[in-house]
């Protein structure tokens, strides 16, 4: 069985859409929270009240949201350009984000108790964001750097391999 | 001549060759970083998770908190075994609760709290805890203990800090010690009395009987509310009213 890999300009593309999805989530979240809020759950119950109001919610006096949004705006940066540096880089952070989400959602499920939507949301997309940066990786890693811009028309850059599965 | 450019070529066949090996070993060289990227998240996030499987949060009678804050919130109003207000107050509110509950502490924590400031400390009602014990085996010295700890006057006191310490339910932490840790710090002045009153027959069968009572009316969780005023029909079942709104509206309805 073999599968054909899609090119790295449509996996950066996605990757710059889901990023900016992570942003716009992760800095709700933290606007909410400021001023002592909480982010408002939209199916209703109070689960993102708590989840705010937990002790888990700071590190260090900082709104975990807040390193959320650092990630994600690495994670878009990295979809700008198609060399190693950019493809290992996103592998990595989206690799640390989607371990810390790991993190966050056994924190929610077995010690606060309760669960925020949003939190949720944003480990979704983190978890695509790790998907999508693995299948990069492995697909171009080694691969000649190519036309920097997303939307470019430049040269397309041949998987080194063919996804093999 | 022929020789020269038969040496060309081969001199741009073996620089196109080392690039091949060059991209492939640059290739295998990020996989390996890559692998071993997954294997140490996978290493942290487990050591994260283990050192968090603890009872670590609360639950610990050597380090009770936030004793200065109960003390404040509870500064001017008078408390008579677990009733906390004016005795005359012409509604009362009844609290069916359990100490390891986690619902409880939210409660006590985040609704009850402007009930204390408003209503309770202006003599408009007062509000009566009744142990419902539905967690577990532990649930009952505990709320053996807030009765025993109300008859030196510090039943809230111990209520309230018993909620802001509380461990993980059922995970063994109200010991005797950590209750004689609360009620120390909760200001219970004669702790040999209490040791004695909370082990004592007594108040183990009233907490006994508030929980059948709540069971009688039908409450199925904690903290589940009733009212009493002069304008209801005697006790009123509220249930688990969601706001602090509601239990104001209440209190407004009945008085």
């Amino acid at each position: 069985m073999s599968m054909k890999l899609p090119s790295e300009a449509t996996l950066r593309r996605i990757i710059a859409f889901v990023a900016a999805l992570g942003i716009g989530v992760a800095t709700y979240i933290t606007i909410a929270d400021s001023g002592g809020g909480a982010p408002t759950c939209l199916a209703g119950g109070t689960g993102c009240e708590t989840v705010a109001n937990s002790s888990y919610s700071h590190i260090a006096g900082v709104n975990i949201a807040v390193f959320g949004i650092v990630g994600y705006i690495v994670l878009l940066g990295t979809a700008f350009f198609a060399n190693d540096l950019a493809r290992f880089g996103g592998f990595a952070v989206s690799l640390g984000g989607f371990g810390f989400s790991v993190y966050l959602t056994y924190l929610e499920i077995f010690k606060i108790e309760a669960i925020c939507q949003w939190c949720v949301s944003s480990a979704v997309l983190m978890t695509i964001l790790f998907l999508l940066n693995a299948t990069r990786l492995i697909g171009y890693a080694g691969a000649p750097p190519a036309e920097s811009r997303l939307a470019g028309k430049g040269r397309s850059v041949e998987p080194v391999v063919s996804g093999e599965g | 001549m022929s020789n020269k450019r038969e040496r060309e070529k081969r001199r741009e066949e073996r620089e196109q060759a080392e690039a091949r090996v060059d991209t492939a070993d640059r290739r295998t060289r990020l996989l390996q970083f890559g692998a071993g990227a997954v294997f140490l998240v996978i290493v942290v996030v487990v050591v994260l998770i283990v050192a968090n499987s603890g009872g670590s949060s609360g639950g610990d009678a050597a380090n009770i908190k936030e004793v200065s804050q109960v003390d404040q919130l509870f500064t001017g109003i008078p408390q008579e075994n677990l009733v906390l207000g004016d005795p005359k107050a012409p509604v009362t509110l009844y609290e069916y609760g359990d100490p390891q509950c986690p619902i409880c502490k939210e409660y006590s924590e985040e609704i009850l709290p402007p009930i204390f400031e408003n209503q309770i400390k202006n003599g408009e009602a007062k509000l009566e805890f009744r142990n419902f014990i539905i967690i577990g085996p532990q649930s009952t010295p505990a709320g053996a203990g807030a009765l025993a700890a109300g008859e030196q006057g510090r039943g809230w006191n111990y209520l309230e800090l018993f909620y802001r310490n509380q461990g993980k339910e059922n995970s063994g932490y109200a010991t005797g010690e950590f209750i004689t840790a609360i009620a120390k710090a909760a200001g219970v002045k004669n702790m040999s009395k209490f040791n004695e009153d909370r082990k004592s027959a007594r108040i183990t069968n009233e907490v006994q009987e508030t929980t059948e009572q709540a069971q009688k009316y039908g409450f199925t969780g904690t903290p589940s509310f009733a009212i009493e005023g002069p304008k209801t029909h005697g006790i009123e079942l509220l249930g688990t009213p969601g706001s602090t709104e509601t239990i104001e509206e209440k209190i407004e309805a009945a008085a």
